[in-house]
C-alpha cells in the first residue's frame, strides 16, 4: 500500500509537471490569426549512431521478494548500447544478428541471469526458539552443538549464496504498426544452475504530443533446475531456522507501463512502474517473503 | 588646459558615436514559440502540430515572420510592436522560424538579417532496427 501510494505521488507530481508544459490555448487574443502550412514532404532520415548513450536520475525502487533482504534503491538507471552491423551489446546482453527480414529479427544471445540480483542484499537476522516454535512444543536441537535448544538461544537466519549464471539462447524480435513483441529461450552455460528460461512479451507504444506511453505484458517459464538453483534450499543449507525445499519449474507474468514526456530532444521526464508475479513454485519457498516484484521509478532522462 | 581639451574631445566623439552605435544595434526583438519539439513515432511520417507564435519589439516597424521552409514570408505586420499568430502544419523534419525587416516596402531577401531566430527540433522515437526496440529484463532497468 505504501509502494502505491509512493507511486501514485509520483505519477501526480509528473502529471503535474506535463500539465504545465501544454500552452494553453486560452492564451489565443482576437489578433490572432491561424495559418495552415503547407504540408512538407516527407524527410530523409539520417542513420541512426551505433551508440546509445542514456542516463536518467530520480527515484524510484524495486521491492525484493528475498527474505531477509532490503528493496534495490533505483536512483541512477544508465543506458548504455551499441549496435554494429550484426553484433550488438545492450546493457549487458552481447548479441549476435543472424537473421533480418520484413516479419523477423532473431538473435544469438549471452546474458547474465537476472534472479541472482536479489541475492545481493541480504542481511542476517536471529530468531528465537519461542519465535521459531510459533506455540509448536516440540523440542528442537542446535545444529551446531546438537544441544537442546533455549527459548532465548538466537540462531541466525540468513538467505544462502548464489552465484551469477551466464546464459546464451536465441531471441526473435518482431515489430510493426500493431506494437513489438519478441520470444526468448536461454540455457545457462555457466553450469550454475542447468537450467533454462522461456520467455515471450509484448508492448505498444502510444505518442501523443510529446508523452509517449508503452504498456507492456509478458510471461516467462522458469525451468525446475533454474528455479531451485536460486529459490530452493538444498539439503546443505536447511536447518533449524530454515526448511528445506525445493522449487519446481513454473509459469509466471508481468505487467508495465512505461511514460515519457520529452522536454526537449535529448532531456524527458519518464515515469515507470512494472509488476511481475513469481511463479507459485518459487512463490512457496520458505527464501521467499513476497510473491511479486514491484519496481517503478519517476525522474529525468538524457540522451547523449 | 590640455587635458581639458583632451578630455572635451573624447567627450564630444562618445556624443557624436551614440546615435550610430545605437542604429547599428537595433534593440532586440523577442520571438517566442511554442512548442518547440514535434515528437514523431516510427510508424508516423508527420506530426500535426499548432504552433503558437509571439513576438514584440520596442520599436514599431514592419516585421516579416518566414520560415525554412518557404521562400517568401508566412505572414508580415506593418508598423506594429508585437504580433501574434498560430500556424497549423505537419512537421517532418526541423526547421526554424525567424524575424526580419523588409527592404523599402517589398519582402526581406533571403539573405536579410534575422532579428529574432527560433528553432523547432524533430525527435523520433522508436527506430526499424528492431534490436533497438529490445526490453533488457535487469532489476536496475526501469526505463
Amino acid at each position: 500500500m505504501k509502494i502505491l501510494l509512493k507511486v501514485a505521488a509520483l505519477w501526480a507530481v509528473a502529471t503535474l509537471a506535463i500539465a504545465q508544459g501544454v500552452p494553453a490555448d486560452a492564451a489565443a487574443s482576437q489578433q490572432t490569426v491561424t495559418q495552415e502550412a503547407p504540408a512538407a514532404p516527407p524527410a530523409v532520415l539520417p542513420p541512426e549512431r551505433r551508440w546509445r548513450l542514456g542516463a536518467a536520475v530520480g527515484y524510484g525502487e524495486r521491492t525484493n521478494p528475498l527474505i531477509q533482504s532490503d528493496d534495490i534503491p533505483v536512483l541512477i538507471d544508465l543506458d548504455i548500447a551499441y549496435f554494429g552491423d550484426h553484433w550488438f551489446f545492450d546493457n549487458g546482453d552481447l548479441g549476435l544478428e543472424f537473421l533480418d527480414n520484413d516479419v523477423v529479427t532473431a538473435n544469438l544471445v549471452a546474458r547474465v541471469n537476472s534472479d541472482r540480483a536479489f541475492f545481493s542484499k541480504t542481511n542476517t537476522r536471529y530468531v528465537t526458539y519461542s519465535l521459531m516454535a510459533g506455540g509448536n512444543l516440540a523440542m528442537l536441537n542446535n545444529p551446531q552443538t546438537g544441544a537442546p535448544l533455549t527459548p532465548v538461544e538466537a540462531l541466525p537466519l540468513e538467505p544462502p549464496k548464489r552465484s551469477y549464471a551466464i546464459e546464451a539462447g536465441v531471441e526473435a524480435l518482431f515489430g510493426g504498426e500493431w506494437g513489438q513483441a519478441s520470444l526468448h529461450a536461454f540455457h545457462d552455460v555457466s553450469r550454475t544452475h542447468d537450467g533454462y528460461e522461456l520467455a515471450a512479451d509484448y508492448s505498444y507504444r502510444i505518442t501523443r504530443g510529446r508523452l509517449s506511453l508503452s504498456p507492456s505484458v509478458g510471461v516467462s517459464y522458469k525451468s525446475s533446475a533454474l528455479s531451485d538453483y536460486y529459490w530452493g534450499v538444498h539439503k546443505d543449507e536447511q536447518s533449524v531456522t530454515l526448511a528445506a525445499y525445493r522449487a519446481r519449474g513454473g509459469l509466471g507474468w508481468e505487467a508495465g507501463l512505461r511514460t515519457n514526456y520529452y522536454l526537449t530532444k535529448s532531456v524527458r521526464l519518464a515515469v515507470s512502474a512494472n509488476y511481475e508475479r513469481l511463479q507459485h513454485s518459487i512463490s512457496q519457498s520458505p527464501l521467499v517473503e513476497r510473491d511479486y516484484v514491484f519496481g517503478y521509478f519517476a525522474g529525468v532522462g538524457w540522451q547523449f | 588646459m590640455r587635458r581639458i581639451l583632451t578630455l572635451a574631445g573624447f567627450a564630444a566623439g562618445l556624443l557624436l558615436a551614440a546615435p550610430s552605435f545605437a542604429a547599428d544595434s537595433p534593440a532586440p526583438v523577442k520571438l517566442v514559440i511554442k512548442p518547440l519539439l514535434c515528437v514523431i513515432d516510427k510508424d508516423a511520417t508527420s506530426c500535426a502540430v499548432t504552433f503558437d507564435i509571439r513576438w514584440k519589439s520596442p520599436q514599431p516597424a514592419e516585421y516579416c515572420l518566414s520560415d525554412s521552409v518557404q521562400t517568401t514570408p508566412l505572414r508580415c505586420w506593418p508598423r506594429a510592436l508585437a504580433g501574434e499568430m498560430k500556424q497549423e502544419r505537419q512537421v517532418t523534419e526541423e526547421f526554424r522560424y525567424w524575424l526580419s525587416l523588409p527592404a523599402g516596402g517589398l519582402p526581406p531577401p533571403a539573405g536579410a538579417e534575422r532579428l529574432s531566430e527560433v528553432k523547432i527540433e524533430v525527435l523520433r522515437v522508436g527506430s526499424d532496427d528492431r534490436r533497438r526496440e529490445r526490453r533488457t529484463r535487469h532489476v536496475w532497468d526501469v526505463l
